[in-house]
């Protein structure tokens, strides 16, 4: 009698583990996307192409983030599209992105204040000429 | 009498035993890396590899790998390329000098707690008639910013069997094989192994803040690769 009771034990807790278990991977920290392959990518190829595929993963993983268990936006994905912008002349919205990597890590702040000080002083310097 | 010799007997082996190691000894993150522990660094730069394998491409694809593995355990990483860049506009293009720079000044200009320093040790290719094996070892360590210190290290290597073609016996067979190899080999594989290797390191860091299990993680147990313990 007590034998079978604990291997009733035992087959039930093992359907539990099985039914829990598989299926439903646990969701990472943080949302990446192909990220990581894109950036990959715009290393060996470089070029305009590559370097799109790479400005659209980071808006991806940026768009997505709620998907995750922290629902927060990786580090440096804000720094990495506000470094896009800035290179594209777009130092409006790289600033905005430097302030929005600010917020979610403070970590950054030193170096994300430090990029838009440099926006700034060569804006400065172009209202000058 | 007899229980004494047994008892002898018994003991030797014990320390035949510990003498040989018996394989891999273990310790906890907290003994390995107690200062990881006191600092508590919350932010992690990620400095661009160095290349001390005979790879001379090694060094652009590596540094795609790093930045995801070490956020997820629960820093704050910098983002590698716009850092590679910045290094580049202050005037420092060579690697040697980066590593060679007094710590402080990553604290000074970018306000991190630790730098990571990564070796690539190995990257190597190697052909045989029928095979082709690859190797790839890394060696990370993370530095205080503060107080210079090492706060840790660890090595990761993975080696690959890339023969991945079944020519048969035939001389076509070898030629086909031999050709599966290559295309084996192209270097998206490379990446994918290294961040093998990655894992194989990684799982030896106390988690950051941002991880779930952070300042709980002092007695999860690691390969231990003290030299002169090993």
């Amino acid at each position: 009698m007590n034998k079978t009771k604990v291997i009733g034990f035992i087959a039930a807790a093992s359907t539990l583990f099985m039914l829990s278990g598989c299926g439903t991977q646990p969701k990472p920290l943080y949302t990446y996307g192909n990220y990581s392959s894109s950036y990959y990518a715009s290393k060996k190829d470089v070029g305009a192409d590559t370097a799109l595929e790479l400005q659209k993963s980071i808006e991806y993983a940026i768009a997505n983030s709620e998907n995750s268990t922290s629902r927060r936006v990786a580090p440096g994905m804000y720094a990495n599209l506000g470094y896009i912008y800035l290179k594209g002349g777009e130092t409006d919205k790289a600033i905005e992105s430097f302030n929005k990597e600010k917020s979610i890590y403070p970590e950054s702040a030193h170096f994300m204040d430090r990029m838009i000080k440099k926006i700034e002083v060569s804006q400065g310097d172009n209202k000058n000429d | 009498m007899i229980n004494s010799k047994l008892i002898a007997l018994l003991a030797t082996i014990l320390l035949a035993y510990f003498l040989t190691g018996c394989g891999a000894t273990y310790v906890t993150k907290a003994t390995e890396f107690p200062k990881m522990y006191e600092q508590q660094p919350r932010s992690i730069l990620i400095l661009p590899p160095m290349n001390e394998s005979t790879d001379a491409e090694a060094k652009d694809y590596y540094m795609t790998t790093t930045e995801m593995p070490f956020a997820l355990m629960g820093y704050y990483t910098f983002p590698t390329e716009m850092v590679s860049d910045i290094m580049k506009q202050e005037g420092v293009y060579d690697t040697e000098v980066l590593y060679n720079m007094p710590l402080d000044k990553f604290y000074e200009y970018f306000g991190a707690d630790t730098v990571l320093f990564t070796h690539i040790k190995k990257w190597d290719l190697s052909y045989m008639v029928l095979a082709s094996k690859l190797t790839i070892e890394i060696e990370a360590k993370i530095m205080s910013t503060k107080t210079s210190e090492e706060l840790w290290k660890y090595r990761g290597t993975v080696v690959v069997d890339l023969s991945g073609g079944n020519g048969g016996g035939s001389l076509a067979g070898l030629l086909a094989s031999a050709i599966v190899t290559a295309a084996n080999s192209a270097s998206a594989d490379y990446v994918k192994h290294a961040r093998t290797a990655n894992r194989r390191i990684i799982y030896s860091l106390p988690v950051g803040p941002y991880h779930n299990h952070y300042m709980k993680d002092q007695d999860v147990r690691i390969v231990d690769q003290t030299p002169e313990k090993n």
